[in-house]
């Protein structure tokens, strides 16, 4: 092998980098579009009727989802004339970068050379890049200039102050229980079946709806509900943005459900990762993608389930219910800490 | 009389136990449904919906039985309806003379049925189809040849008829029946 083809070999599979396009972005926009077709698929199971089907119907319409991808990547992108062009362009832009970004904080295996950035305090650099998104979020809605945007928008700021508390407290019982803010040192506490998520269900159960809170996930759609705000922050947005748009969302979604997954569902645990690349950093990330691509469609699966909660539910739910939930989840793994479990 | 007010009452909020298992119960009927789908989708071109004969279609015009009266232009609410001068051969006396035959425009028909229920001789009758392709809109302003013959119904050709009907099981069901050309 030329020396060329196996530093671009070493450069494609350096860690950061791999990490970032191919476990942050390439894979999960490949679940994304399952994701999608699976959501449209199972609503329409429940609700009886059939779903994608006209576009190949022997693979269940799964061709759809490539249908819509190419009319979105050449619709024409419309920039309405009181729009605030620089941030209108740039919201969704840092907000999809933002959603990919705590991909590169989570290591996938506990091989210590295919960690991404070695670093004992994961979990929070993890959680606090999550966090920033919505900001993004908030500047689309601001800078389109139509009222549908704003309350989107704002409508997103109320939601933040419901969630991200909810989201913080439960994720943070596993430092709790595990005494570690490291990620690796999290999952492999949860060696040999002492998942997180069944000694301490009511920290998994609050983080859940946390994160169907932060995503607009179906029962608490509340930001882009079509019959109150047109698309929310994303009215005025048409072609490959509105893509991005809908994209940062569900890649959101998918990095919260791998952080789940890290940390409540054992992550790569009942395999044990070895030396080199492919038993050390590709079959254990494969494990994880895998538990979290389950969460993914539990979350879907919802949708055919719910309806929408209103605004002012769903800050009650959060307050007086989950809220306490995750207090509870925090206490439940103190206790679990003080009885030596970890 | 006075109005009487009537005091608005909120009713007491469900406790934490009885929302928790309203929602358990909600996901469970839908893990339920997604086990076991009923579906009732109409997949359209394979299959269509066979109309009962009563059904308010696309018009047809018996020329035999028409005595050009008119009754059906004049009643006409949405002014589809018009009449046309055409020569007309008597069968029994061999004389020949302009009458007023009508035609119809789709273009504007509403599918009112007033023209076949106020027709004296049941010169104009309904089909019982309403799925008819027309390639523009000249051929949807009908001529007096046109009008005579049905429509060609296009889904007749490639579907399969099929009718709802309510089970007390298994809910809305579909049934094929007999008629359709394949």
């Amino acid at each position: 092998m030329s020396p060329i083809i196996s530093d671009i070999i070493k450069i494609i599979i350096w860690p950061p980098l791999w990490q970032l396009i191919v476990l942050g972005l390439l894979l999960p926009l490949g679940v994304v579009v399952f994701i999608i077709w699976f959501e449209r698929k199972t609503a329409a199971r429940v609700q009886r009727r059939i779903g994608p089907y006209h576009v190949s119907p022997r693979i269940a319409g799964g061709l759809q989802l490539v249908a819509d991808l190419m009319r979105y990547m050449f619709q024409e992108i419309i920039i309405p004339k009181t729009v605030d062009v620089a941030p209108f362009i740039m919201a969704p832009l840092i907000a999809l970068i933002l959603s990919i970004l705590p991909v590169v904080a989570m290591p996938f295996t506990s091989n210590a050379s295919y960690f991404p950035i070695g670093m004992r305090y994961s979990l929070i650099v993890a959680l606090a890049l999550i966090t920033l998104s919505p900001i993004f979020v908030i500047v689309a809605g601001w800078a389109s200039n139509n009222k549908f945007s704003l309350i989107g928008g704002m409508r997103e700021a109320y939601l933040i102050t419901a969630y991200e508390l909810i989201v913080m407290v439960s994720f943070l019982s596993a430092s709790a229980a595990t005494g570690s803010f490291d990620l690796v040192k999290i999952v492999e506490a949860q060696a040999g079946g002492k998942w997180l998520g069944l000694l301490n269900p009511l920290a998994l159960l609050a983080a859940l709806i946390g994160v169907l809170l932060s995503t607009s996930g179906f029962p608490f759609e509340i930001p882009e509900s079509e019959h109150e705000v047109v698309a929310g922050a994303y009215t005025e947005y048409s072609g490959l943005v509105y893509g991005i748009n809908m994209g940062a969302a569900y890649l959101k979604r998918m990095v919260y459900s791998i952080l789940i997954a890290l940390v409540f569902l054992g992550g790569w645990r009942p395999y044990t990762p070895g030396p080199g690349f492919v038993s050390g950093y590709l079959i254990p990330s494969i494990v994880v993608f895998i538990k979290a691509t389950i969460l993914m469609m539990i979350f879907s699966f919802l949708r055919a389930v719910y309806g929408r909660y209103r605004l002012d539910q769903a800050l009650d739910i959060a307050w007086k219910y989950i809220f306490p939930l995750a207090v509870a989840g925090f206490g439940l793994s103190l206790a679990l800490a003080y009885l030596g479990i970890y | 009389m006075p109005v009487e007010f009537a005091e608005k009452t909120v009713p007491p909020g469900r406790g934490i136990f009885k929302r928790f298992k309203g929602n358990i119960e909600a996901i469970a009927i839908g893990v339920k449904y997604f086990f076991d789908p009923k579906r009732s989708t109409l997949i359209y071109p394979k299959e269509y919906i066979k109309l009962r004969e009563n059904y308010r279609g696309f018009i047809v015009l018996n020329a035999k039985k028409c005595i050009n009266c008119g009754s059906c232009a004049r009643i006409c609410p949405a002014a589809a309806m018009k009449l046309i001068r055409r020569p007309y051969t008597d069968p029994k006396t061999g004389k020949t003379r302009m009458k007023l035959w009508p035609v119809i425009n789709y273009n504007r028909c509403i599918f009112c049925g007033y023209c076949v229920d106020v027709c004296p001789t049941e010169a104009l009758h309904h089909v019982n189809y309403h799925d008819v392709v027309f390639d523009n809109m000249e051929e949807m302003d009908q001529t007096l040849e046109s009008f005579q013959q049905a429509p060609e119904h296009p889904t007749a050709k490639e579907g399969i008829p099929v009718r709802y009907i309510i089970d007390e099981e298994k809910g809305l069901v579909k049934v094929r029946v007999e008629g359709g050309e394949q």
